[in-house]
């Protein structure tokens, strides 16, 4: 019960900072609600008992990204403002429009952590759980299954980091000699 | 749009933060240059235990690599970006990166010496050989991440700037 109410306050939480993130004016304290956003998806994956995915979205989402986005418009002359951002009458309804689409799509989920979902109740998933320490020796089933048996799109996946990366350094350096 | 900036300037004078070229390269805050001093050791040390330790716990090479450097960042923020990206050239950051993936797959095309096929862990002849080379490659992949992100992060704290050094002086905003 009591995970309920933290899981609630941290829903809340996230509310809050994704509304101040759209509707706060200086750019640098939107930013920091940003981070603050993602904070709490990451606070969110743990109670829901994903760590790996907590400790990328705590990481990559709340640290580098609010990282390189100050470092971004720090290059820039910035205007520092109190006040909030004006929301027009067309776009406000637009986000109610979307908010009310994907929010009747809800009640279609399974109930989380049901039984006789797809996920839980499959084959392959279960194959992993009762094979994945005998066959890969590896106690953390998440990397028995990145490495051990998806090994090939972890490849793929680190080849996508170098090639952003290489394709970065390009880019960014023919503009240095422009 | 443009008008409402303009008058909310007016309204805020001196409220302006300083533009790139006015501020002093790096924090000068004791407080900030001690505390990263003091703790970048320990930050690097979670960052590396999160990548050798994904197999036990949770974490991987991903994280791990992004922890590890947020060191490199640490310290930009503390000592200036510049003297760091001086000491740590984007050349270096390539080899890094380049040698991350070649860890990936000479363990990868490793297997096949043993007989086997690509990725095939379980043959190598040590103990615990699948679950050293599935360590040794989220190894290579916390190497891959930390030098994208490290050369990332020195790009634009540096490289922006000698772009605006090129531009002629008094066209760089208007």
């Amino acid at each position: 019960m009591s995970a309920e109410f933290l899981v609630a306050a941290v829903l809340v939480f996230m509310v809050g900072s994704a509304l101040a993130a759209a509707l706060l004016r200086d750019v640098v304290a939107s930013i920091v609600a940003f981070a603050g956003y993602s904070f709490g998806v990451a606070v969110l994956w743990s109670f829901l008992r994903a760590p790996d995915v907590a400790l990328t979205e705590a990481a990559v989402g709340a640290g580098i990204t609010t990282v390189l986005f100050l470092l971004t418009i720090a290059r820039t002359t910035v205007s520092r403002s109190e006040r909030f951002e004006g929301v027009s009458l067309r776009s406000g309804l637009a986000v109610v429009a979307i908010v009310v689409t994907v929010g009747a799509t809800v009640p279609a989920l399974p109930a989380m952590g049901a039984g006789g979902t797809p996920v839980l109740g499959g084959e392959v998933s279960q194959y992993y759980l009762d094979n994945a320490y005998d066959q890969t020796g590896v106690t953390n089933v998440v990397t028995a299954i990145l490495v051990g048996y998806r090994g090939f799109d972890t490849l793929g996946e680190a080849a996508v980091v170098f090639a952003a990366g290489i394709a970065m350094l390009l880019v960014l350096r023919q503009e240095e000699f422009v | 749009m443009s008008e409402r900036d303009d008058q909310s300037d007016d309204e805020l004078e001196g409220q302006l933060s300083r533009p790139g070229e006015e501020r002093p390269p790096y924090v000068e805050s004791t407080i900030i240059m001690t505390t990263v001093r003091v703790i970048a050791p320990f930050v690097l040390t979670l960052g590396l235990f999160v990548m050798f330790h994904g197999a036990s716990s949770a974490g991987g090479g991903f994280q791990g690599g992004v922890i590890a450097a947020t060191t490199v960042v640490m310290l930009g923020f503390a000592y200036g970006i510049e003297p760091i990206a001086a000491y740590l050239r984007n050349e270096q950051l390539a080899a890094l990166v380049l040698g991350g993936l070649g860890t990936f797959l000479l363990v990868g095309f490793g297997s096949y010496a043993f007989g086997g096929t690509f990725l095939e862990f379980t043959l190598y002849p040590i103990h615990h050989g699948s679950k050293y080379s599935i360590e040794l490659v989220e190894l290579g992949i916390g190497v891959v991440v930390s030098g994208v992100i490290t050369g990332l992060f020195f790009l634009l704290g540096t490289g922006l700037d000698s772009a605006y050094d090129a531009t002629e002086p008094g066209e760089e905003d208007r």
